[in-house]
């Protein structure tokens, strides 16, 4: 787009994405490398695929045995989270951004301070205890009401300045027809803001997905862990069969990579968009 | 954003009017409430709590015991906590280096000519986020393993490895050269006379501080204080880790004794400019390097000081403060290394003969294994921001640049670089946030004592396990919030000094 070097620096410049993303798909690759796999396989040969006939397709059998109730727990958590979040965010972006009320600016500010307070080891201490007098150590429940709180902060931030650039009258000719306020979020706010909602919610998503501390601490049942942590447990406890843990790290991905292939698209556009303003 | 709850085209009675009002208000107060009511619970109050509970001796459902501040008493007094800190500036300082490669990826996919290519790259960056943090994790982890592991493979098979284990025995001979404190029995066997950096510059930190002192004096009656300032009390911040290595026993008020010395220092700055407080930390800071040995640090100060006067008469004729700069950061570029080299590698690990080093299982070798930690060190989202930011660039400043004869690289740093730096800063904020606050990835890999020979505490993980491991729930509460003003204040200086010029 700048400007036209000579092809040299274009290859230069090439070479260096190239390997940037080399080693950002290694993961992914040995990931599917090793397993398929046995253990004395991958101790010959960890960096290349062996004869197709030499596959041990029962590594994913087994994975999948191993990890599927926390791949559950896991959607169960991550979705419904990212569900509350969003329809939360979409109000309180909506008023915010859209009216002045008293006491607006406390609350706007009450949400942003929050991003500038970071949380340390000593938060999941209180956050335990808050759990604990509410009755919801050892439940997903936990897990689903600190997954909303998390993603308020940053989606409010986002969508509100969104938000602020639709035009009023739209707003106001909706309001001629007699829309109420959810009528003008779901008819006016949510087509018109798309990407930077996908975003939010993949972020959400993910959020609540890559979360260990918590269920670390929350959970006591086997049956109720979710993925982080149940890996973290199995990639400890195990006489370790490379193959097999590979293969559930990657049947553990397999949700992951549905949400991105449908999502992929507007990801990439609303990252453009939206993030340039945060 | 506005008005458009008072309608004024209607006037009907002011009661029924400021029932509508009421109305309308009631109906945006409920929209805002499931948020506020989240945040104000779950994000507050835990915050609040740590510092109510930051004065109790607890444990949740056993004691609860007020005892004042009896905890940060015990704080300033645990030496642990604060050599913790050591580990976390080296990450820190890390880190820094480690955002460039993302930036240079940033700014190569915006350079790229073909807009299709672009596209595709911007995609595929988008790929690995469908690995989940853990498995990413636990991935690495199996890269470091001592026999099969990745890394190994690699070193073992490009021949590497040998390299290292001459570096191994050689390293530490290096180290003793400009060691300070030589045991005797080291000395023996040693050809070369050990310690001649010592007595001529004052030791690494000696070097360090002439080199300030050499760049001090190019910026003087320089028009840009501020900068000047911003050095001074970076350089002040890298003593901190420093002192807080060197006093065994009550580092922690030797700390404090610290923190009032830079606010103190900058209270000055703002009354009386900052040149003097810069002297004055130089100074400071010569006194320390330079301990015992007053002798050297006036001959240097005079020879500084006398090139300083020589430059300003000669000034007219030649402009050499470009020249002394260089000298200035050759010396404290070569501090720096010597510091790096006589202090990290100062035994030999042993580790390298049979080619199966234990990344994460020595003690030596475990904090340069997390500092290679997820080599190239590229985040994928991070580039796909930066690159948002760069694509505003109109085009005609390019164009304008290249009109001026800049080139790539300079380009680079005055086009780019600045016009990124508003997510270039957010970025450093939450990443300093994120690097003093961490603790997930070291008790996932290492376990709760911070790895072999606890070499791999950080403040967060030991918070962690008073907490978690120990039951002292309200020391974790206290630690936690001495943790918190630290990286706070932390964040309030680079909001101030990394500022968008535009």
């Amino acid at each position: 787009m700048p400007k036209q070097f000579n092809k040299a620096t274009e290859a230069l410049k090439i070479g260096y994405v190239l390997f940037v993303l080399g080693f950002a798909f290694l993961p992914l690759f040995v990931m599917i490398v090793v397993s398929f796999k046995s253990n004395q396989q991958y101790q010959q040969n960890p960096f290349f695929f062996d004869p197709i006939s030499d596959w041990h397709w029962e590594n994913w059998s087994i994975a999948y045995d191993m990890v599927s109730s926390m791949i559950w727990n896991s959607v169960f958590v991550s979705v419904l989270s990212t569900l509350t979040t969003i329809s939360m965010v979409l109000l309180s972006a909506y008023a915010l951004a859209r009216y002045r009320f008293p006491g607006r600016n406390v609350i706007y500010y009450l949400i942003i301070a929050s991003m500038f307070l970071p949380g340390t080891a000593a938060t999941l201490v209180t956050v335990f205890n808050l759990l604990k007098n509410m009755g919801l150590i050892n439940s997903l429940w936990a897990l689903i009401l600190m997954g909303t709180n998390a993603g308020q902060i940053a989606g409010i931030f986002l969508i509100k300045q969104f938000i602020e650039d639709i035009p009023g009258s739209l707003f106001e000719a909706a309001q001629m027809d007699g829309a109420g306020h959810i009528q003008q979020i779901i008819n006016i706010v949510i087509p018109m803001s798309i990407p930077v909602i996908s975003i939010c919610m993949i972020t959400d998503f993910l959020g609540t997905w890559n979360n260990v501390m918590l269920p670390l601490i929350v959970l006591r049942d086997q049956e109720l862990l979710t993925i982080p942590v149940g890996l973290m447990r199995l990639e400890g406890e195990y006489v370790k069969q490379y193959g097999q843990m590979m293969a559930g790290y990657a049947i553990s991905s397999i949700p992951l990579i549905i949400l991105f292939i449908f999502s992929m698209k507007t990801f990439v556009k609303g990252l453009a968009h939206g993030a340039v303003k945060g | 954003m506005d008005a458009t709850s008072p309608a004024p085209s209607s006037t009907p009675p002011s009661r029924s009017r400021f029932w509508n009002k009421a109305i309308k208000l009631q109906q945006l107060y409920l929209l805002v409430l499931p948020s506020t009511c989240i945040i104000l619970l779950l994000g507050y109050y835990p915050k609040i709590d740590v510092v109510v509970k930051s004065m109790f001796r607890w444990k949740p459902g056993e004691v609860e015991e007020f005892i004042g501040l009896k905890n940060f008493v015990d704080i300033f007094n645990d030496p642990t906590f604060w050599a913790s800190f050591q580990l976390v500036f080296i990450l820190l300082a890390a880190n820094l280096v480690k955002m460039w490669p993302g930036i240079f990826a940033a700014v190569a996919l915006n350079r790229l000519t073909s807009d299709r290519l672009r596209y595709i790259f911007q995609v595929l960056f988008v790929v690995p986020m469908v690995i989940p943090g853990m498995v990413w994790l636990l991935i690495w982890k199996s890269f470091y393993e001592p026999s099969g592991g990745l890394i190994n493979r690699i070193l073992r098979g490009s021949g590497l490895m040998g390299f290292l284990d001459f570096l191994d025995s050689a390293m530490p001979q290096v180290a003793l050269f400009a060691d300070k404190s030589l045991s005797p029995e080291k000395l023996e066997g040693l050809s070369l006379h050990p310690n001649f950096i010592e007595p001529v510059f004052g030791g690494s930190w000696g070097l360090i501080v002439i080199g300030l002192f050499f760049t001090l004096l190019a910026n003087h009656g320089d028009e840009r204080p501020k900068r000047i300032h911003a050095a001074g009390l970076i350089a002040a911040a890298s003593f901190v880790p420093l002192l807080s290595s060197r006093i065994p026993g009550g580092s922690g008020s030797l700390l404090v004794g610290f923190v009032v010395f830079v606010t103190l220092m900058a209270l000055l700055a703002r009354c009386l400019g900052p040149m003097w407080v810069l002297w004055m930390f130089g100074f400071a800071a010569s006194l320390y390097a330079f301990k015992g040995q007053f002798a050297l640090l006036i001959l240097w100060t005079l020879i500084v000081l006398g090139l300083s006067e020589l430059i300003r008469t000669m000034k007219e004729r030649f402009s050499a403060e470009a020249q002394i700069k260089t000298i200035g950061t050759v010396f404290s570029i070569l501090g720096i290394v010597l510091l790096l080299v006589t202090q990290t590698w100062t035994e030999t690990t042993g580790q390298f003969e049979q080619g199966t080093p234990a990344w994460l299982g020595n003690k030596d070798l475990v904090i340069p294994a997390l500092l290679f930690w997820g080599f190239p060190w590229v985040g994928t989202v991070g580039v796909l921001i930066y690159l948002a930011g760069l694509q505003q660039i109109p085009q005609d400043v390019y164009e304008a640049a290249e009109l001026d004869g800049i080139g790539p690289i300079g380009m680079l740093f005055r086009i780019e670089l600045p016009l990124i730096l508003t997510q270039v800063r957010i970025n450093l904020i939450f990443m300093t946030i994120g690097t003093l606050t961490a603790y997930e990835m070291f008790l996932i890999l290492l376990g709760p004592n911070g790895g072999p020979g606890g070499k791999a505490l950080v403040p967060g993980l030991y918070i962690f396990k008073k907490a978690f491991l120990e039951g002292r729930f309200g020391y974790a509460c206290a630690l936690g919030m001495v943790l918190f003003f630290i990286v706070l204040g932390l964040t309030i200086i680079y909001n101030k000094y990394v500022k968008v010029d535009k």
